[in-house]
């Protein structure tokens, strides 16, 4: 099979999976009336029953199921989401989504960030030291990272790092929210607080919102960690024992040199691609961590929409989510093929 | 270095032979699994846990300790005379309350005590089922191949797609919230892995030379598949199990924190921690306490499990 016959292979998968999963989630969130209700967020509790009736009738809400997906489908492909929220505010939820998204986008992205910058040196010193006293350390702190409940984490932070250095007089950082200067000056390029705050030349925005994302970067970043640091540290064993590595050594270089500029590269190619997966399950795995800081994201908006039964909030999350995380995995699969040629479909 | 390696099996394959070297193996794996200090750590932890689990209405008498704070002990009586007029029931840690109380007043090591068999009875039960269910379909893809094969790799695909919490949230929103419905929204969400895991296995293992052998002696292919093929493909699910028995209890206690509590006096760890939350910073020990006791649970079986792995897995195994 060539690299394209490929691609098109998956790209069909991909149609199939999506539509599995929209199927899934319209069942889960129209079919069971008592757990969602479709209708709300276009009436108001003023209205009269008859009024109520005819508004859900006219949306087909009591049409058969099978009916009102071919109705939502329709809806999807020409751009009409509905309405998000309760009656109070009936924003469109396309409109909702993209101004949240960028946030969940830059603590995301920090967290991958926080995630490389610790785990990759972390997964190297681990199976260079192999079984001694740093490798142990090492896989003690990514095993803590996957086994500390997010939520926790998050908030142990926060007491100590905003709680507890107001209490000693430190400097503290910030427990709430992606920013608190006003944003009344600062043109939305991205709708990323720290991105716009440099885009915009205004320091002092883009500091405070960088003091803002430490904390929830850092809780992310801890429970993503042991998977990085593991890979890291099996490639890198698995490359360490390769014969290029034994001439590498036998040609008299230095250890640094060897590890460094021999083994971490071909090391790290693995790593990478994770990383890049790593950012999209991130996308949709900061529903926690947004809900501890009050992180003004999608994944916290997607924890409300659940309890409140907002249907379409819900239906639009779940279904863009599923598509970065698909497209992400098709993507590394490909990417693995063109750096990779020994690997074969 | 005298380290044992190995076992090479040079004698003729009788059956005595054969056990011989399957013990020596097994020896072999025994005798890694402890040499590594983390392990044993692990092993300790865990262990420490199920017995306190098995124990609990023993050390704990369940008919008592939902008692809240008595009156001498209403105002934190520390042995100094309290306050009068601040009478708070979440007190900090005293002779008669080793860990404080909990935001019921009620005594937060027993409370701890009681929740552990609780969360462990949960995580297993999840465990368990989602492992049968993998170990079923799974061994029926890679063992029918074809379309069948097809279809469940692709409604695997389809969970892998969503965004795991998420999707449990809704199967626990659409349930309702009781501990056997959160239970059901976590399996539903988590056995697609062990279906991924006993395929692959099973890919491997039916092309083997000794399927071939059964086929003609003329074992019939349940026979083949439940006796032969299942049981030499489980360790790595094994694995993933214990690795997963933390996973699970950080899932439920992450569904209690997202506000799908079956019962805010419910004694299960994440609802003690999450309980500690709204006095974060006024009684700290409950959230750090409760929350310290999940990380060492979690902690303990991924140590073993982490151990497990590298012993099963042979590129490792040096």
């Amino acid at each position: 099979m060539r690299l394209y016959e490929y691609i098109v292979r998956r790209s069909v998968l991909l149609i199939f999976v999506l539509f599995g999963v929209s199927l899934i989630t319209f069942y889960l969130s129209r079919g069971i009336p008592s757990a969602f209700n479709p209708c709300a967020p276009y009436i108001n509790p003023k209205m009269t029953p008859s009024v109520i009736h005819g508004i859900c009738a006219a949306h087909g809400f009591y049409q058969p199921l099978y009916l009102q997906y071919f109705y939502w489908l329709h809806d999807i492909f020409t751009g009409s989401w509905g309405n998000t929220g309760t009656w109070a505010s009936g924003q469109p939820v396309i409109q909702v989504f993209s101004q949240r998204f960028p946030f969940t986008v830059e603590l995301a992205l920090s967290a991958v960030v926080v995630t490389v910058v610790v785990g990759v040196p972390l997964g190297i010193v681990s199976a260079v030291r192999n079984n001694r006293p740093v490798d142990h350390a090492a896989r003690i702190v990514a095993l803590t990272g996957i086994s500390t409940p997010v939520y926790w984490f998050g908030f142990i932070l926060q007491l100590i790092f905003f709680y507890y250095f107001l209490q000693w007089g430190l400097p503290n950082l910030p427990n709430q929210g992606a920013v608190s200067i006003g944003s009344a000056t600062i043109t939305t390029y991205s709708g990323m607080p720290i991105l716009d705050g440099l885009l915009n030349a205004n320091w002092g925005y883009a500091w405070d919102a960088f003091l803002h994302v430490i904390l929830p970067a850092i809780t992310l970043a801890f429970a993503s960690l042991g998977a990085l640091t593991r890979l890291v540290r099996a490639s890198m064993l698995e490359v360490l024992r390769q014969d290029y590595i034994t001439l590498a050594r036998s040609k008299g270089l230095s250890e640094r040199v060897v590890i460094f500029r021999h083994a971490l590269r071909n090391a790290l190619i693995p790593a990478l691609t994770v990383a890049g997966l790593l950012f999209a399950g991130l996308l949709g795995g900061a529903v926690i961590t947004e809900t501890v800081f009050n992180w003004p994201g999608v994944g916290i908006l997607s924890v409300t929409a659940v309890t409140q039964g907002d249907s379409n909030f819900v239906i639009l999350y779940t279904l863009i989510t599923a598509l970065i995380i698909v497209v992400a995995n098709l993507l590394v699969d490909v990417l693995y093929a063109v750096v990779d040629p020994r690997i074969r479909y | 270095m005298t380290e044992k390696q190995p076992p090479v099996d040079k004698e003729p394959p009788t059956r005595s032979g054969q056990r011989a070297a399957y013990m020596d193996e097994v020896k072999y794996s025994l005798s890694l699994l402890t040499k590594n200090k983390l392990v044993l750590g692990g092993i300790i932890i865990s262990a420490f846990f199920i017995i306190i689990s098995i124990f609990s209405n023993v050390i704990v008498n369940p008919a008592s300790a939902y008692n809240t704070i008595n009156y001498h002990n209403a105002y934190c009586w520390n042995g100094n005379l309290p306050s009068w007029g601040t009478q708070a029931t979440t007190c900090p840690a005293s002779l008669n309350y080793p860990l404080g109380s909990d935001g019921f007043g009620r005594n937060l090591l027993n409370m701890i005590i009681l929740a552990i068999p609780l969360d462990l009875s949960i995580a297993l039960e999840i465990v368990a089922s989602a492992l049968a269910i993998g170990i079923i379909l799974g061994a029926v893809a890679a063992y029918a191949g074809g379309w069948v094969d097809e279809v469940i790799l692709r409604v695997t695909d389809i969970f892998f797609a969503f965004p795991f919490l998420v999707l449990a949230l809704v199967f626990a929103a659409v349930l309702g919230r009781t501990i056997p419905n959160l239970e059901l929204a976590i399996l539903l969400v988590w056995w697609p892995v062990y279906v991924r895991l006993i395929r692959g296995q099973m890919l491997s293992e039916k092309n083997k030379a000794y399927v071939e052998a059964l086929k003609a002696l003329g074992v019939s292919r349940w026979r083949t598949l439940f006796l032969h093929l299942i049981p030499n493909s489980i360790y790595p699910l094994l694995v993933q199990a214990t690795l997963d028995i933390g996973g699970v209890i950080l899932t439920f206690s992450a569904l209690v924190f997202l506000g799908f509590s079956p019962s805010a006096a419910l004694p299960e760890l994440g609802n003690l921690a999450v309980d500690g939350i709204g006095q974060i910073f006024t009684a700290p020990w409950l959230i750090v306490i409760a929350g310290l006791v999940i990380l060492f649970i979690s902690l303990g079986f991924n140590l073993v499990g982490d151990g497990l792995r590298d012993v099963l897995d042979p590129r490792l195994r040096r």
